[in-house]
């Protein structure tokens, strides 16, 4: 590789040392000392702030180290707690800016006046200052123009209030939730056939048991020992629901699923025979407690069930079944009109009137509620433009430069 | 599938075996077949990876287990390469102890095909983790070039100049490769970062020292190309971008948690 020293720069750069202040000034801020010094120290920084844990209060550092209250608040007035938005910082990056402008004006001045492989190299170094300088720019614009803000609403909620993270958003339209959605993968002890959670029921007084796989729909007709008959009909069995954590809304009394973990699996089952029906909870984790639902039309039901959850399956869910998906499907409502319904999930956000929608999270204990974050950040053409000469520049600096060097080498080699 | 990373491993420490033993006889038959097991543990290795891959149906590059599969890789791959240009018999050797390590390393970790979290899910990963270990095989391979040239250019070596040059090239374009890669690897997990959460940079501990691997090397280049360190200088920067880029993968996986601590499962 051919190697560019700093005096031939400066020859070729007409950076000679400046008399007066400003000179020198400019002359330390284009010198590569000076540069590769600001870099250093901005990794110094960037050691700190990985060391000490960031942006918490000053009460939280206490509380985890409490005889260190004189070196936290000195910390803390240094910037140390938050390295990466203190003065300091920031200054030093400022720093680096300058030193790069001056630096790319000096690679500018060398490129046009040199030639071949050389050209070439002190080109792609260019377009690497240059990007740099892109990405500084899109950061400072991002922390001028950008917005951001979370969004927490249940289904059927439409807003267009957000609370910000500096200050509310306003959306020039609604976004309402229409759905959330859970995935979980499939484990094999969930889904595999032989892993099926089962009903017993027997007749009372009687030892022997039908095995009922608990599946939606599923169901059996079991006949009295002696056979059926007007006084002892056959009764048939069917699970209408399954809940895995049941619990009695307070509100509207109706029975619901406060989560998908299994901490109270129970099944509704409709026992009918003999012109009647009768529903009622069979809980797995209270085989005795048998709960009606609305009145024993028909009498007691002379059946007595037991709800086994497969020891394997519950083991996989108390695990926690690994999560595949969570997705949330919004309208985007204009004027009163629906104008757009999307599913957003993580990984593919939802962009819209200058705003882009990301899954964030949502809670475990309500699963029709979701939490989207909200960007608005005009940076992000400047810094992925940014990103892409940052790739044009350094290969042309190690690749296209080294190759061309390589051909000038064997060319002189045949030659010689 | 664990015969091929069982081979992979086997092929590795023989490759040791061979080459430190050329070393010492300067039989050529042991080079040759040192180079051949490097060479039979990379392919054996290009398959574990391939089958996996199908297996799981998404790139294996999610955990400890499989990111060590895919290190040792790369410093294989990367030495053979070079191999192809200069033989530096005692490179070889201590490439093949790297690979070998960096997977015995891999076999005590769960090696269970395990489901993405959604985050993971993205045709990003396969970049963004590709091009990162792709530059850390690089700047493994300066490291040990780095170490070479610090053991041969102590007083008293009868080591040729030619020598002496021929390692400080190798290790300043093995770091050229990996921060080309690095670089890479840092715009493509920036570009995922803004995809998966809407920000392309937010000083996770991850972020932050790769950035701080990216100073040091990018500090090497232009010391390198602009004021000429050449040797002894050059290859301590580079010892300590090595560990810079050791603390990058395993510190903060095991010591910082972030973004990025599902690196450590």
């Amino acid at each position: 590789m051919t190697e560019l020293n700093d005096n031939q720069i400066e020859v070729n750069g007409a950076m000679k040392r400046a008399s007066g202040w400003g000179g020198t000034i400019l002359y330390y801020l284009a010198s590569l000392r000076f540069a590769l010094g600001v870099v250093f120290l901005i990794a110094l920084a960037c050691i700190t702030g990985t060391l000490i844990p960031q942006g918490s209060q000053v009460e939280q550092y206490l509380e985890r180290h409490p005889g260190g209250q004189g070196w936290i608040k000195v910390a803390d007035t240094l910037g140390f707690t938050h390295v990466f938005y203190s003065w300091w910082f920031i200054a030093l990056l400022f720093l680096l800016a300058t030193s790069l402008v001056v630096c790319t004006q000096r690679r500018f001045m060398t490129m046009i006046q040199t030639t071949g492989a050389v050209r070439v190299r002190v080109a792609g170094s260019f377009i690497s200052h240059v990007s740099l300088l892109l990405i500084f720019a899109g950061g400072v614009v991002r922390a001028v123009w950008s917005e951001k803000g979370v969004i927490g609403f249940r289904e059927g909620e439409a807003v267009s209030h957000i609370s910000g993270s500096d200050q509310p958003m306003h959306l020039p339209f609604e976004i309402r939730l229409d759905k959330f959605e859970l995935e979980h993968y499939a484990t094999p002890s969930a889904s595999g056939k032989g892993q099926m959670d089962l009903l017993l029921a027997r007749w009372t007084g009687s030892r022997e048991e039908t095995a009922i796989p608990v599946e939606l729909q599923a169901g059996d007709t079991l006949i009295p020992a002696g056979g059926a008959s007007p006084e002892s009909p056959a009764l048939h069995v069917t699970v209408e629901r399954i809940l895995p954590d049941f619990i009695v809304d307070t509100g509207t009394g109706e029975a619901r699923s406060r989560s998908e973990q299994p901490n109270n699996p129970a099944i509704q089952l409709a026992v009918s025979g003999g012109g009647h029906t009768n529903r009622m909870w069979v809980f797995a984790r209270f085989p005795d407690m048998t709960t009606p639902v609305g009145g024993q039309d028909g009498g007691p039901v002379p059946l007595q069930f037991r709800y086994i959850v497969n020891p394997a399956r519950m083991a996989a869910a108390v695990e926690g079944a690994p999560i595949k998906a969570y997705k949330s499907t919004v309208e985007i409502i204009e004027g009163g009109k629906s104008v757009l319904t999307n599913t957003i999930a993580v990984n593919s956000p939802l962009a819209y009137g200058g705003f882009t929608f990301y899954q964030l999270s949502y809670n475990p204990e309500d699963l029709h509620w979701t939490l989207l974050q909200v960007v608005r950040d005009p940076s992000v053409p400047i810094v992925y433009g940014g990103f892409l000469l940052m790739m044009i520049g350094l290969t042309i600096v190690f690749c296209v430069g080294p190759y061309l060097d390589d051909q000038r080498k064997k060319r002189s080699g045949a030659v010689s | 599938m664990t015969s091929l990373f069982n081979f992979g491993v086997a092929a590795y420490w023989g490759a040791l075996v061979c080459l430190v033993l050329y070393m010492m006889a300067r039989r050529r038959f042991l080079d040759v077949t040192g180079i051949g097991l490097i060479l039979a543990g990379g392919i054996a290795q290009t398959a574990y990876i391939a089958l996996r891959w199908v297996q799981a149906g998404r790139a294996p590059f999610s955990n400890m287990f499989e990111s060590l599969v895919l290190f040792a890789w790369s410093v294989a791959i990367i030495y053979l390469v070079i191999r192809m240009r200069r033989n530096i018999p005692w490179l070889g050797a201590a490439a093949a102890a790297f690979s070998g390590i960096a997977l015995s390393h891999a076999s005590t970790y769960e090696s269970v095909i395990k489901p993405l979290v959604p985050a993971l899910q993205s045709n990003w990963l396969t970049f963004h983790v590709m091009t990162c270990f792709l530059g850390y095989g690089g700047f493994a391979i300066s490291f040990l070039v780095a170490l070479g040239f610090l053991v041969v250019n102590r007083p008293g070596s009868r080591v040729s100049q030619d020598t002496r040059e021929s390692l400080d090239e190798v290790m300043t374009r093995t770091i050229s490769f990996g921060f080309l890669f690095l670089t890479l690897g840092i715009l493509t997990g920036a570009v995922w970062a803004n995809s998966a959460w809407g920000t392309y940079w937010s000083w996770d501990p991850k972020e932050t020292w790769s950035l701080i691997t990216w100073c040091v090397y990018a500090i090497f280049l232009h010391c390198r190309f602009m004021r000429g360190w050449r040797g002894t200088r050059a290859a301590w920067i580079s010892i300590v971008g090595f560990l810079s880029v050791l603390f990058t993968y395993f510190g903060v996986n095991f010591v910082l948690s972030g973004l990025h601590s599902y690196g450590s499962m």
